[in-house]
């Protein structure tokens, strides 16, 4: 069994959510970059980037989320990532991250954020 | 080319003292695929968790062992049967990690110019998480040593507000 997984899915529009489950890390990060571009490329501008059932996350997939941020940032679109998790929340604190990716505590926080910012 | 022998510790050599909680794991000679990220962190959690480490200890600690492993995995080079070595040590406070791969040293940080840069994070996150990180260029090879120190009962006071 595969410790990661993805899902695709569209809130609206111009806006997807993508659900990441498991170990988000080196083995995972290229399915999760494949995800967004897919995402990005069939006209998401938004995006939200689901970790709530994350259980670990490491730098290659953190540069994937950057790299994602760039990419809607050039379509005047943004990036929320929902995350719980202590841990994850600390690493991202502790890789200086913490205000250029906004973290949500909800998909529905995450949502109202990226509505504001639209 | 033979597996890189794993260094003995920078200090004075000396061996592991069961009754103070002293212990080295069997190393683990990993495959160098990035599926077998999650035995390495497997690996990790054990013996931060044999060293009462807690929770969030433990996860970093994983944490920065899975990034020198991706580390080896990705810049370094495996030996003849595809593996690198790993072992972890607990003396006294401290617990270490040796990630050995037959490779010189490749630096990948990220570059200080670019204020988002995509990749390059894992070797600062090592630094920031652990309270060592030292890279040994010898002739077998590449060895990340990482170390990770178990706070007393009055530092965890103090980080509780006392």
């Amino acid at each position: 069994m595969s410790p990661f997984s993805f899902i695709c899915e569209d809130s609206s529009d111009d806006v997807a959510v993508i659900v990441a489950d498991g170990y988000i890390d080196f083995d995972a990060s290229p399915a999760l970059k494949q995800n967004i571009v897919r995402q990005i490329d069939t006209g998401s501008r938004h995006l939200v980037i689901d970790l709530s059932a994350a259980v670990f996350i490491d730098s290659t997939a953190i540069g994937v989320l950057v790299g994602a941020l760039k990419r809607v940032q050039q379509s005047s679109g943004s990036l929320a990532v929902v995350c719980t998790n202590e841990n994850i929340r600390y690493i991202f604190e502790i890789a200086g991250l913490a205000d250029m990716i906004p973290l949500h505590r909800s998909r529905d926080d995450a949502l109202s954020a990226l509505a504001r910012a639209a | 080319m033979p597996s890189p022998h794993l260094p003995v510790q920078p200090e004075a050599p000396r061996s592991p003292d069961p009754s103070a909680g002293d212990f080295i794991t069997p190393e683990l000679r990993l495959p160098a695929k990035a599926s077998e990220l999650q035995r390495a962190r497997e690996y990790a959690d054990q013996a931060a968790a044999s060293f009462g480490f807690s929770e969030p200890e433990r996860f970093q600690f994983a944490f920065a062992v899975n990034e020198a492993v991706t580390n080896a995995i990705r810049h370094g080079t495996a030996d003849q049967a595809g593996t690198i070595g790993l072992r972890i040590a607990a003396h006294g406070d401290r617990l270490t990690v040796d990630v050995c791969d037959c490779g010189p040293f490749v630096d990948r940080a990220a570059d200080e110019d670019e204020p988002m840069p995509d990749h390059g994070r894992g070797f600062d996150l090592m630094a920031k998480l652990m309270d060592e990180r030292e890279v040994r260029a010898h002739p077998e090879g590449t060895t990340v040593r990482l170390g990770k120190r178990r706070r007393g009962m009055s530092d965890r006071a103090e980080g509780d507000g006392g």
